[in-house]
């Protein structure tokens, strides 16, 4: 039912992520990249699907009131003034859609390749780390003991 | 359902505690049965080896019982606490989520009342605990490095330190330059293959488990052995009640299997590892004519006492890249500068800095323990990108005093899957407390500034930071303010031990962990001691 009701607001749901987090610096916005989660987020937890839609309704409500054009078709700079206006008046549903947001976003294969990171699992590959020479305790150990015996 | 088994011992607990109790007692050829109520963690369904393994640190591998609510999971009533308590239910218990961070206690934490005056010393010292701390480092294997001069010498680690990498040597530089003490962290992560298992390499999220076995977890150091030992390991067998017999022992347990059905498990001791929470819990949950305030309660004293360790956490961000997605994410140093007491700083006791590594992606966009998330619209890729991979976090780990009004008590409505009730967490931080993480936060800042930081961000206390649960069972020499005595054995019944962090009478400011599988082995040779 709210992957429904999100589904039916799914030009706004994109716009809104994209608002959240543009394009920038040869990162894609974020309603190329965290959408699918976003909307997996809601089929599978009643209680956040919820929260997103109640996020996404207030934002539809919010853009009505505030004039003719729907969401999608304000400037960034509206887009933006937008979403301060439902994350001050609606903020748990709003901090559940960012935080969604940024999840999917930052957990996304060419998120991370952009980053400068391998994507993919972290195990079997793991990271590699230099060797490096044993560090310097000279100044530490020449203290002493710093414990109380007791 | 009932059976005729009657082992000697019954462990109640498969975590750090009941998993080196059980194989001292197996390897000493005492009959074992372990009732655990969660199961073994499959090496294969670890998050490490899905793409998006990130995810899964705050939904089915959060350390939260109440986020994660997996049917092993009992839920925590813990409105009334400012401190979500932290665990997990499998063999292995915490160890599978802990970031194996691996201190002892120090000789003065156990004689707190004779040295500063607050409250209680504890029945034994370092002195008695140091051989069983020597023997659970051979057992768990940890990295590091001897000549601390934080503590008097210590036996040689099993293998060479978690690599300092370029986050760790950065904020050396800083403590160096402050003259500040530091050490490469005493870990219980393999750098080298050891006892069979695997060396690290450094994917990371340690508190996600570890899939190959590099760091230490019970399933994979003390079980095998055990079970090897003649130990048995009961999974999915959830206590409900200690039993007593007409004489006032103990004499086993009430259980569900995991088909929900209601079991007998008979035995002539028992022994309750079930972490600070679970053991009150389960003492409160079996009354009895005999104990109408709950098993071995005389004293008024199980459940009351709770301590937690207060972490603050303060993040500096750097102008350089620090490499801090490589490496095991809690593990490259501790300071102690500040642990004995100075009332000096306004406070009694101390704390210690563990330096954490950098931030993953997604807990970078989320502020990960700071919690200051990163903002959204066009402001946010700049903002990400001065923040990502500069980051090193250090968290204020402080000495919490036992205090009665924090504690755990049975909630009235709320239950588990099989319908025993839960407990209900009341906890608030300390005056003392306060200003110890007060101080913690501003010297915090200090270091990382002198390492280089550009900017210092901190949390004053990290809600999701119980994961250290102590005190609700304390050991003591005097059965009116203690429930335990110096070898774990209950006052009230001299069968019944416990050997979790339950026993604890002060917390120390470091990482509990391997103190109290130092004490689960003292508590073993006890038994041994007297069944012989």
């Amino acid at each position: 039912m709210t992957r429904a009701r999100l589904d039916a607001k799914r030009a706004m749901l994109v716009a809104v992520l994209d608002t959240l987090i543009p394009a920038a610096e040869g990162f894609p916005e974020s309603g190329a990249l965290a959408l699918d989660h976003v909307l997996a987020i809601a089929a599978a937890s009643a209680e956040a699907g919820a929260l997103l839609a109640a996020a996404l309704d207030a934002i539809d409500e919010a853009a009505r009131v505030g004039g003719a054009r729907g969401f999608a078709e304000g400037s960034a700079g509206e887009r933006e003034d937008l979403l301060r206006g439902v994350e001050r008046s609606h903020s748990e549903a709003f901090e559940a859609l960012v935080r969604h947001t940024y999840d999917g976003f930052y957990s996304h294969p060419a998120t991370i390749t952009r980053l400068g990171l391998e994507p993919g699992p972290v195990q079997p590959r793991g990271h590699r780390i230099e060797p490096a020479p044993a560090p310097d305790l000279a100044r530490v150990t020449a203290r002493g003991p710093i414990y109380r015996r007791a | 359902m009932a059976t005729d088994d009657r082992p000697d011992v019954l462990v109640i607990g498969a975590g750090a505690s009941g998993a080196a109790v059980a194989w001292r007692l197996a390897t000493a050829g005492i009959g074992v049965v372990c009732l655990e109520q969660g199961d073994w963690v499959d090496a294969r369904a670890y998050p490490h080896w899905q793409a998006d393994w990130e995810l899964h640190r705050h939904t089915d591998w959060s350390a939260e019982p109440n986020v994660r609510r997996l049917p092993e999971d009992y839920p925590v009533n813990e409105q009334a606490s400012v401190i979500s308590p932290l665990m997990y239910n499998a063999v292995g218990g915490s160890t599978i989520h802990w970031s194996a961070h691996f201190p002892r206690f120090r000789p003065s934490d156990f004689r707190v009342k004779s040295l500063d005056g607050v409250a209680d010393d504890w029945p034994i010292d370092y002195a008695t605990l140091e051989p069983y701390f020597d023997l659970n480092d051979r057992m768990m294997g940890v990295a590091g490095i001897t000549g601390d001069p934080a503590y008097p010498p210590k036996s040689p680690r099993q293998t060479p330190p978690i690599p300092l990498d370029t986050l760790g040597h950065t904020i050396a530089g800083g403590f160096e330059r402050l003259h500040w003490h530091w050490w490469p962290s005493d870990s219980a992560i393999l750098t080298r293959d050891y006892d069979g298992r695997r060396a690290c390499v450094n994917c990371g999220p340690c508190d996600l488990g570890c899939p190959i076995g590099a760091k230490a977890s019970t399933d994979i150091t003390y079980w095998p052995k055990a079970l090897a030992a003649g130990a048995r390991l009961l999974t999915r067998a959830r206590v409900r009640e200690i039993t007593l017999g007409p004489d006032g022992l103990a004499d086993g347990a009430i259980y569900y299997d995991r088909e929900g059905r209601e079991c007998r498990q008979k035995a002539r001791a028992v022994v309750l590892a079930a972490n600070g929470i679970g053991t009150p819990r389960l003492l409160l949950n079996s009354r009895s004519p005999r104990f109408p305030d709950g098993l071995a309660n005389r004293s008024g004293l199980v459940g009351r006492n709770l301590m937690f360790h207060p972490y603050a956490m303060a993040r500096g961000v750097f102008e350089r890249p620090l490499g801090g997605h490589r490496g095991p994410i809690g593990c490259s140093i501790i300071s102690q500068e500040f642990y004995e007491t100075d009332l000096a700083r306004g406070f009694v006791r101390g704390y210690s800095f563990q330096v954490a590594r950098g931030l993953s992606p997604i807990a970078s966009a989320n502020g990960g323990s700071v919690g200051d998330r990163v903002p959204w619209g066009r402001a946010h890729r700049r903002a990400y990108d001065a923040r990502f991979d500069r980051t090193i976090t250090v968290a204020v780990i402080g000495e919490d005093l036992p205090e009665l009004h924090n504690r755990v008590e049975l909630d009235p409505s709320l239950t588990d899957g099989n319908g025993i009730p839960s407990p209900r967490v009341s906890y608030r931080l300390s005056e003392n407390s306060r200003r110890m993480l007060d101080h913690g936060i501003a010297r915090a800042g200090e270091v990382l500034r002198a390492a280089g930081a550009r900017e210092v961000a901190s949390n004053p206390l990290l809600r999701a930071g119980g994961w250290h649960l102590m005190g609700t069972a304390r050991m003591g020499r005097d059965r009116a303010t203690s429930v335990v005595d110096a070898e774990g054995r209950s006052h009230d019944v001299p069968n019944l031990y416990i050997v979790d962090g339950s026993v604890m009478v002060t917390c120390a400011g470091v990482n509990p962990t391997s103190t109290i599988q130092a004490v689960a082995l003292h508590v073993a040779d006890g038994m041994i001691r007297r069944r012989a």
